[in-house]
């Protein structure tokens, strides 16, 4: 262990506090400017560039405000003897929100935070992890923030729950070892891959069991009028939810691409608290603005891309800013792909069947952890590109995400047949910059759009035609 | 035993060829959680997938990845190839997202004839066990419903006990393999485990008892180490040869195609109910590193093989991308070298003989260690 390194979270804690106590309309100037006068390193440069895109507005400042309540929030419950989770994001963090006792911390998220802020972009703490002799073909979103719990000084939860059984084994094994190797507690919400009523009915056992132990565990039975309360302010979130999704069908589309980060940012914190509706509030405010006022950052809208799975973060501007600059609409990834639902509120019965259902429609436990590894994931993916009115798909291609490389190619098969639609397989790790650089993957993207989805909609020209240009060409 | 190492070389054996020549069917299998009783007791002959080194991937890399695990791409493969064209069906399970992939491209690229999900969960507690126990009896309805062959319970019992004697003669080879002066090596010893698991019970029990007869007074001498194998799925022969050619000896292993398809079994009364028998023996004794809440199991199966075999060392291995044995193996090597027992932890590509060399070098120098303490 490197005692002299503070660890992710410890190094994280100061940036998030200028984030909770400046307040917001300094902020909201600062950002852009200190955006604007490129200062610092490269990688902090296109972090900020990326937050505080022009087009991201209003909404930045209450969504870092977010993300900072939520890590300060954890760091003060322990110091106040409360438990501290670590979750994976396909665990509803709502569950966690409504206990007084109990904080929640999602590693991937933490993980993204350091990617983004920190200067060295994590890559410490994966090399910490590697220390151990863990497998480099584990998951970056995962390892990062947990190498820094495994070989730093870094803050350590009081116990990891773990809903990635059935639907990711790398995600799984990670949250196992960490927790034997620090001696904590793990709990588990498995999912069995039995998407009919048997299926449902044993995941609803499952969720009862869990809230159990975790009731044990953190000495404080689940209060229902808390529950209510963290879940009404859940069903508020599922609105802007579907607001925000019926503003990403416009063409060309009002949302910003970063848009796409901040919705998974929301569900995978502070669902069912204030701040994540005020910073859902804030996104459909700033869209419906873009809407009104047909605003859109490139001359034209050339491609509306959905993404598969994942999308890349250690380079937020690299991406999310450079596609909106090329007019390439950025549709949300799979990780938006959670189609919450509206939570019955009238009965602790049917509040714990809301989140049963909830945690069951959770990316990845709702694609690939279903009884199908690729129809689940495949009707999702084919159902956004048709609802948004998408040219294409790419799929990130994250390295270590096993179950989604393994059937890729029936999803390609499917959007092909289907849908006549191009997929972009792309090689990377979404997480670290050393896998595939960031011009790498623009370059790619760039051709493919180019290449074949904006060649899709331009007529036919005969061959004769074709032929006579190209001799034209070569006269010239 | 000589014609039980050459059958184990090929995918189909002469009695697989004797069984679909008088009209047999023969069902595909990947994990070993899957409880073969049931596909006995209708008559058929349960054969567990493998790839037997081969590392030929080309079309099943059109389908899966370079991220997916070489040993599930090599069985693909082979079941794209038409390779596996003599099976009769497929039981799924959940083993690993390779697996799963796996599973789920070759039923769409060729299909199966019969095909059925086994959801096995990954937690065993009092939630999952009912649920697991009522899987086996719709497993068991599957295969009555595709195949016409009503199973009673005294026919899942009289195949639990045929099951019970297997894993007690298999156990005694173990006895022959982990004793002072091994009767078998480590690479005979997989191919009889692997010739195990694609042969018919009664042909199976006869060959283990001659086997036994034939080796019990055989003495091997002068082995330079003892090492327990542990790990990913590792049907490789020859990687234990390898191994083996050193001058060590693999006394004894925690593979899936070894000690950990068996061992965990608990053996039942008859007379109760076989679906919770088998989901005692097949779930919650099921030794895989798919399973959680469970790795002192893992741990405690590893130590008392060091300490009941009297290794020297534990070679893990792991094909590269595998998760569950990659992390779990960092665990276990974690847990070994704080009791004092030398480990060499081993990434490798599955059946690639370009790795050999390296795989050469690393046991050489990890025997030299051994030899050096």
């Amino acid at each position: 262990m490197d005692v002299k390194s503070k660890g992710l979270v410890n190094s994280l804690l100061p940036r998030l506090a200028v984030a909770q106590y400046v307040p917001t309309p300094i902020l909201a100037k600062a950002g852009p400017l200190l955006a604007s006068l490129k200062i610092g390193p490269p990688a902090m440069q296109a972090a900020l560039s990326g937050l505080f895109s022009p087009q991201a507005g209003e909404a930045t400042v209450p969504f870092l405000k977010m993300i900072s309540t939520w890590v300060l929030n954890a760091r003060r419950a322990a110091k106040q003897g409360k438990k501290v989770f670590l979750v994976p994001f396909n665990f509803p963090c709502e569950i966690i929100h409504a206990f007084e006792g109990a904080e929640p911390l999602t590693s991937e998220v933490l993980s993204t935070f350091g990617v983004v802020a920190l200067p060295e972009q994590g890559e410490e703490y994966w090399d910490m992890a590697m220390a151990l002799g863990l497998p480099d073909h584990m998951c970056s979103a995962n390892t990062i923030e947990l190498g820094s719990m495994l070989g730093s000084a870094d803050f350590k939860p009081q116990a990891i729950i773990s809903s990635a059984p059935g639907g990711c084994d790398v995600n799984s094994k990670i949250h196992e070892f960490v927790a034997h190797y620090l001696d904590i507690p793990h709990f588990f919400l498995q999912k069995p891959p039995d998407d009919g009523g048997r299926g449902r009915a044993q995941y609803n056992v499952y969720m009862r069991g869990l809230i159990r132990r975790l009731e044990d565990f953190i000495g404080e039975k689940l209060s229902e009028d808390r529950l209510r309360s963290v879940l009404t302010k859940a069903n508020r979130c599922t609105e802007l939810y579907y607001e925000l999704f019926d503003l990403q069908k416009a063409v060309p589309c009002p949302v910003p691409n970063i848009f796409s980060l901040f919705l998974y940012g929301v569900r995978f914190t502070m669902w069912g608290t204030d701040e994540g509706i005020k910073a859902l509030e804030a996104m459909v405010k700033v869209s419906r603005e873009r809407l009104a006022r047909k605003a859109y950052p490139a001359e034209k809208e050339i491609a509306r891309c959905v993404w598969a799975y994942t999308s890349y973060y250690y380079d937020l501007y690299g991406l999310f800013g450079w596609m909106e600059e090329k007019g390439y609409s950025h549709l949300g990834d799979g990780l938006d792909l959670f189609f919450p639902r509206m939570v019955d509120t009238s009965s602790m019965d049917s509040m714990i069947e809301g989140l049963a259902e909830s945690a069951w429609n959770m990316p990845m436990t709702r694609q690939v952890g279903a009884e199908s590894m690729s129809r689940s994931w495949t009707e999702d993916v084919i159902w956004a590109a048709r609802e948004l009115n998408a040219d294409c798909v790419i799929y990130c291609g994250h390295h270590s995400c096993k179950q989604t490389w393994s059937v890729v190619s029936i999803l390609r098969e499917e959007l092909m047949d289907r849908l006549g639609m191009p997929i972009l397989i792309l090689q990377g790790d979404s997480w670290i910059k050393r896998m595939t650089p960031m011009s790498v993957l623009q370059e790619e993207i760039d051709e493919f759009v180019k290449n074949v989805v904006a060649k899709k909609s331009t007529p036919k020209r005969s061959l004769k035609k074709r032929r006579q240009k190209r001799m034209e060409e070569m006269d010239s | 035993m000589e014609d039980v190492l050459r059958q184990s070389a090929v995918l189909q054996n002469e009695l697989v060829k004797g069984w679909k020549e008088k009209g047999g069917k023969v069902v595909g299998y990947t994990c070993t959680a899957t409880p073969v009783e049931v596909l006995e007791a209708a008559g058929l002959l349960p054969y567990r997938i493998r790839a037997l080194g081969s590392s030929e991937t080309e079309m099943a890399d059109a389908r899966l990845s370079r991220f997916n695990c070489s040993f599930c791409r090599s069985c693909l493969q082979l079941g794209l190839n038409g390779s596996y064209d003599f099976l009769d069906g497929m039981i799924e399970t959940n083993g690993c997202d390779h697996l799963r992939g796996m599973i789920e491209n070759w039923e769409r690229a060729k299909g199966f004839g019969f095909f059925h999900y086994l959801k096995v969960p990954h937690v065993v507690d009092e939630d999952s066990i009912p649920y697991f126990v009522e899987e086996l009896r719709i497993y068991k309805r599957a295969v009555e419903d595709h195949f016409d062959q009503a199973i009673s319970d005294e026919a899942l019992w009289d195949r639990i006990q045929a099951r019970d004697r297997i894993g007690g003669k298999l156990r005694a080879i173990y006895d022959l393999r982990e004793r002072e002066k091994p009767g078998i090596t480590g690479a005979e010893a997989l191919s009889v485990f692997l010739w195990a698991t694609a042969v018919p019970s009664q042909a199976l029990e006869d060959a283990l008892d001659s086997i036994i007869e034939q080796r019990k007074d055989h003495r091997i001498e002068n082995c330079r180490a003892r090492l327990l194998l542990g790990g990913a799925a590792t049907d490789e022969v020859d990687f234990v040869r390898e191994i083996e050619s050193l001058g060590a000896l693999v006394v004894t292993d925690a593979l899936c195609y070894g000690a950990r398809a068996f061992m965990p079994r608990i053996e039942s009364s008859p007379g109760g109910d076989p679906f919770k028998a088998m989901a005692e023996s097949y779930f919650e004794k099921l030794l895989c590193p798919r399973m959680f809440d469970d790795f002192a199991s893992r741990r405690d199966f590893v130590f008392k093989a060091v300490k009941r075999a009297k290794v020297d060392g534990v070679v893990l291995v792991h094909n590269k991308f595998c998760d569950v044995h990659g992390v779990d193996n960092v665990a276990l090597r974690m847990a070994l070298e704080k009791a004092g027992v030398p480990v060499l932890q081993l990434e490798k590509e599955y059946g690639a003989k370009a790795d050999l060399g390296r795989m050469r070098t690393r046991f050489q120098a990890f025997l030299e260690r051994i030899e050096g303490d």
